[in-house]
């Protein structure tokens, strides 16, 4: 799920960034370090949408940069357990499948794919029912519900069901 | 290791072994009585009765392997046997409670939810700008703004994000929270028991939410169809 939240980050800036175009250097490395960049607490930093506030800057004893602490507006994309999300199947194995959600990944355990499909192997691995009306393949687009996560140095893991009511294939893309 | 050692040397005295221990094991069996003793008390009292005595012998038989948990006052074992003894129904295991939102609980007061139209509009102004700095070389867009700029794109059944947040507005003061909300309108539900289904922590007001779920799925019925009808191409397609 989407959220627009306020963070704040101490930025360091050279002094060869200072002059006139001080407080623009220092909002273009805001969004260098920032941008695309994930944490367990917020999720994927997608995009800085404003700076609130830019406080006055301390000299660091010895080096000479000089530490700004930024308040900034972003948009950020953070699971949780609970949610409904609609994904991509990416790839799909005997263990399971693995889909994506905007820039999250997602694994669905066979256990927790209904009992009536089976894994079909072949040129294009999938999931089928026993009549053949419903597939799980790549590109396949499912919805599924978040059962866990996992936060990694630079991204999010998560785990999800299909076995639920209302979950389970939107659009095939075979049929579509 | 020791500690099972210990408690095992302490069960055997009880049995009446003591004839075949050696000298260190004596000794530790006489420290483990006091405390065999003082545990014994302690299974009275946490027992509440003459039973627990009954227990002690046959769990004594069996090895004294069950007695550990109970000494330790292990809630599996211990809790169980507490209950059997105190009279009251065994444990049944109940079915695992549906997972639910908590957002409010881990996320900073000030994060506000998005649903997926809101967010992609915002992502496709800053996609604009974008495309002026991404002239610069040194610039790069990063991949996960790209990926969310899709996702957000396409899960997206509105034309107009305005008119969705007006129609789920009134919601709240049932009680809906802005995570329930925003995971109504990103699902795009078609009936009440889908967004029941969807949402189990919206079960509990049920009655009262029946009648207003009802007149806002008709209304965001109506503004999907408005946003098929002028976008056939661009519209998801829900089998």
């Amino acid at each position: 799920m989407f959220f627009h939240i306020v963070l704040e980050r101490n930025m360091q800036l050279h002094p060869r960034h200072f002059g006139r175009h001080l407080r623009d250097n220092l909002v273009a490395k805001l969004v260098k370090d920032v941008e695309g960049t994930c944490s367990g607490r917020h999720g994927f930093v997608v995009a800085i949408t404003g700076i609130e506030n830019v406080g006055k800057g301390l000299i660091r004893d010895g080096t000479g940069f000089v530490t700004f602490p930024v308040k900034y507006q972003c948009v950020v994309f953070r699971p949780f357990k609970g949610e409904i999300l609609e994904a991509v199947v990416t790839m799909v194995n005997k263990m399971g499948f693995f889909a994506e959600a905007g820039p999250v990944q997602i694994f669905v355990s066979n256990h927790l794919i209904p009992d009536d499909m089976e894994f079909q192997s072949g040129d294009m691995p999938n999931y089928t029912t026993s009549d053949g009306s419903v597939k799980i393949q790549k590109d396949s687009e499912v919805r599924l519900k978040i059962i866990g996560t996992r936060v990694d140095a630079t991204e999010i893991f998560c785990i999800g069901t299909i076995k639920d009511d209302f979950l389970g294939v939107i659009n095939d893309p075979v049929t579509s | 290791m020791g500690e099972k050692g210990g408690k095992g040397f302490s069960l055997n005295s009880n049995l009446g072994k003591s004839s075949t221990k050696s000298p260190l094991e004596a000794s530790l069996t006489g420290k483990d009585d006091s405390t065999a003793k003082s545990k014994r008390g302690r299974k009275v009292q946490f027992n509440n009765g003459g039973l627990p005595e009954a227990r002690l012998t046959s769990s004594l038989m069996s090895g004294g392997k069950a007695d550990i948990p109970i000494a330790k006052g292990d809630l599996s074992k211990g809790g169980k046997g507490g209950r059997v003894l105190n009279g009251e129904k065994s444990a049944v295991p109940k079915p695992p409670a549906p997972l639910e939102l908590r957002i409010e609980q881990e996320l900073p007061k000030n994060a506000k939810c998005m649903m997926d139209c809101e967010a992609a509009l915002i992502l496709k102004g800053i996609q604009e700008q974008m495309v002026v700095l991404s002239e610069d070389p040194t610039i790069k867009i990063p991949l996960s703004f790209n990926k969310g700029l899709q996702y957000a794109q396409s899960s997206n059944c509105y034309a107009s994000p305005q008119s969705v947040r007006r129609v789920l507005e009134p919601l709240s003061k049932y009680g809906v929270s802005d995570g329930e909300i925003c995971v109504i309108a990103n699902t795009c539900p078609e009936t009440i028991d889908e967004v029941f289904a969807l949402v189990p922590s919206l079960k509990p007001k049920w009655s009262t939410l029946r009648e207003p779920l009802k007149d806002v799925l008709r209304e965001l019925a109506e503004l999907k169809h408005l946003n098929q009808s002028s976008n056939p191409e661009g519209s998801p397609g829900f089998s």
